[in-house]
């Protein structure tokens, strides 16, 4: 009996131990990565996925985790964003440290986590949507109406850069505008999130979150308290948007009411979904994928195309100017890739388990086809 | 003192009355049953009890404290603001009437040790077995938020500790085998029995089994009776509505009857059978 014990908890430390050899090395690839490549604008871009894949995690606490459908999750972006860029700009003539505004910007996000996720507690599925796209909408409305605080339409110009403290050596070296040391700063904040969230998600907290997730009645049944369960997944789910948005500020120099649309919560919350909802794996992997969809296969495409048709110098298409044509439909192109990946990876790139077997029995809920179809 | 006590506890939704000035009273450490024909109100009365649902009027009281009416600032008026901010608590608040009464919320009810069961079923479907008795833990857990983010040594070892004691109470219920099984891949009684596991790991003093036999064959039903026996045998009083006669009639020491939401009778088993009105509600009026 114990010998078997013994026998399996080996194997499973051998498979652990494995399971870790991937990462180390995708860890050493990507700390190498700005030495071997130095041509900047590369790193520049890989750093700026890192935004996004800050941003899916976080989503994905309230989404994945808690079940909460969120359409307005720009709105704490933005808060962290504008946060850090009153704080750390010529707009008041306050210049705090980034260091502690990245902790400060985490809070406020998750204070407006609170202060919106607290009207819509009643509310669940569709009807929540609803109200977290209101709320999506006015706040970067606010920001372009109240030009005292936030500059109005025209944003917060000349955001701080950080410093690395004088105390750590290198001459108190300011970040500037070179993107590498951007990279590094958002490696390590993702590493750290990535370690935070894993031991949300395996804690009391995050045990909790999934029982609301799936059944509300039960869980307060259970003595969960779904109120406090259900703020705390906001507030924990914004305050992640924060640390994105006071990298997004202060790499930019810029914020504008206009970096926080509609279509921000509605990429996030595609990533989260398409990489498999629930899974920080899937989510990461959701990020990455529609990134480098939107920002280099849909930007290069026409010129892809152009040479592609050059090559093979096929007449009528010399005569007609079908990059032009790709350039003009590539939203449709877009479309078209995301309807496809979710045709043949309905769970996501990497689901969670959970969703894994909803798909394979059938969905949770019964609908009425279901019914109907089994009869 | 008995343990549970309701005085004139009704229910109306809308113009039908659920539930009718019902009064009953559990004892400390008995098996009370309640039985009643369909739609007599009997989950009514659990989801009264539980916090679910609101009074329409009537007491709750439960070791002594107040379930429903209460009005403690935190559970009254912040998280669900209703009756406070409503039309109808403006007009009472203007003329004097006070805010309307609140009962506790139902996590605050099982967290004073009332813990039940569904008639049907509602297990967290994709959690393991364990996990769906960690978190009945839940509200005995003392691990903060950022205990959790940390991982600090305290959320570890507690972290432990639950675990061992959610094993420990599979194993009481028979299914430490299946403990890594999603809860909707679980076989009919075993979901049942789960059920059962995760309401105990709240540590209740009261355990309410809503139908707890409903769909049994009489061997799992033979087996449902000593698991209960050995519940109480734990000190835990159990609160039962059955409509198996069977069952009721031999592990019940008490037992009320609902009929459209009022009660008929009440007593010990031999007393109840043989009561002319729980007759008729079962069977018809004879000519």
């Amino acid at each position: 009996m114990s010998k078997t014990i013994a026998r399996r908890t080996n194997l499973l430390l051998a498979a652990s131990r494995e399971r870790k050899i991937p990462y180390l090395l995708l860890g050493i690839a990507l700390i190498l990565f700005p030495i071997v490549d130095s041509y900047t604008p590369h790193v520049d871009f890989v750093g700026d996925a890192g935004r996004w894949i800050l941003l899916a995690l976080g989503l994905n606490i309230v989404v994945g985790y808690a079940g909460l459908l969120d359409l307005g999750y720009a709105a704490f972006f933005a808060i962290g964003a504008y946060t850090f860029a009153i704080l750390a700009s010529p707009q008041f003539g306050i210049h705090i440290s980034f260091w502690p505004l990245l902790l400060v910007a985490a809070f406020v996000a998750a204070f407006f986590g609170i202060l919106l996720g607290a009207p819509t507690l009643r509310l669940r599925g569709d009807y929540l949507a609803i109200v977290t796209l209101g709320f999506g909408e006015i706040v970067p409305r606010v920001i372009r109406n109240a030009p005292k605080f936030t500059g109005g339409v025209n944003g917060i110009v000349g955001t701080d850069q950080p410093k690395i403290p004088a105390f750590l050596g290198f001459h108190g070296y300011s970040f500037g505008l070179n993107p590498v040391p951007y990279y590094y700063l958002m490696l390590v904040i993702i590493v750290i999130s990535i370690l935070l969230i894993r031991n949300l998600r395996n804690s009391r907290l995050g045990r909790a979150w999934m029982a609301v997730r799936e059944d509300e009645v039960a869980a307060s049944a259970t003595g969960i308290n779904t109120v406090t369960t259900k703020l705390l997944a906001f507030a924990l789910g914004a305050s992640f948007s924060g640390f994105a948005g006071s990298y997004y500020a202060s790499k930019l120099f810029i914020v504008t009411p206009e970096s926080f649309s509609f279509i921000v919560s509605v990429t996030v919350l595609l990533m989260v979904v398409l990489g498999g909802m629930g899974n920080i794996r899937g989510v990461i992997v959701g990020a990455l994928v529609i990134y480098a969809l939107q920002s280099y296969v849909l930007v290069q495409l026409p010129g892809w195309i152009a040479s592609a048709t050059q090559a093979l110098n096929i007449g009528f298409l010399n005569n007609i100017d079908v990059a032009s044509y790709v350039q003009q439909s590539s939203i449709l192109i877009f479309g078209v890739i995301l309807v496809v990946i979710m045709l043949l990876r309905p769970q996501g790139l990497i689901p969670s388990a959970q969703r894994k077997v909803e798909l394979e029995l059938g969905t949770s809920e019964e609908s009425v086809s279901d019914l109907r179809g089994s009869a | 003192m008995p343990l549970l006590e309701t005085r004139g506890l009704t229910k109306r939704f809308g113009g039908l009355t659920a539930v009718n000035a019902v009064d009953i009273s559990v004892e400390e450490g008995e098996i009370f049953a309640m039985i009643g024909p369909n739609g007599a109100g009997k989950t009514t009365m659990f989801n009264l009890i539980a916090g679910l649902y609101k009074p329409t009027r009537g007491t709750i009281k439960f070791k002594g404290k107040w379930v429903y009416p209460v009005q403690e600032f935190w559970s009254t008026y912040l998280p669900p603001l209703a009756g406070y901010y409503t039309i109808a608590g403006a007009v009472r608040r203007a003329v004097g009437a006070g805010p309307l009464p609140i009962g506790l919320r139902p996590h605050a009810v099982t967290q004073l040790g009332i813990a039940r069961t569904f008639q049907n079923i509602r297990l967290f479907s994709y959690m393991t077995a364990l996990e769906n008795v960690m978190v009945g833990e839940h509200p005995r857990m003392h691990a903060q938020v950022w205990d959790a983010l940390l991982k600090t040594p305290f959320a570890r070892k507690e972290e432990r500790q639950v675990r061992e004691r959610a094993m420990e109470m599979l194993r009481f219920v028979g299914l430490e085998r299946y403990a890594e099984q999603y809860a909707r891949n679980l076989p009919y009684g075993f979901q049942r029995r789960l059920e059962i596991a995760r309401a105990l790991a709240t540590q209740p003093t009261l355990l309410m089994l809503d139908e707890p036999a409903a769909g049994f064959n009489p061997q799992e039903k033979a087996q449902l009776m000593a698991l209960i026996q050995e519940i109480r045998s734990r000190g835990i009083t159990i609160f039962l509505i059955e409509h198996d006669m069977k069952v009721v009639m031999e592990i019940s020491e008490r037992i009320v009857v609902l009929d459209y939401g009022e009660k008929i009778a009440e007593g010990p088993p031999q007393k109840v059978r043989a009561d002319p009105r729980v007759i008729e509600a079962y069977l018809g009026k004879s000519a």
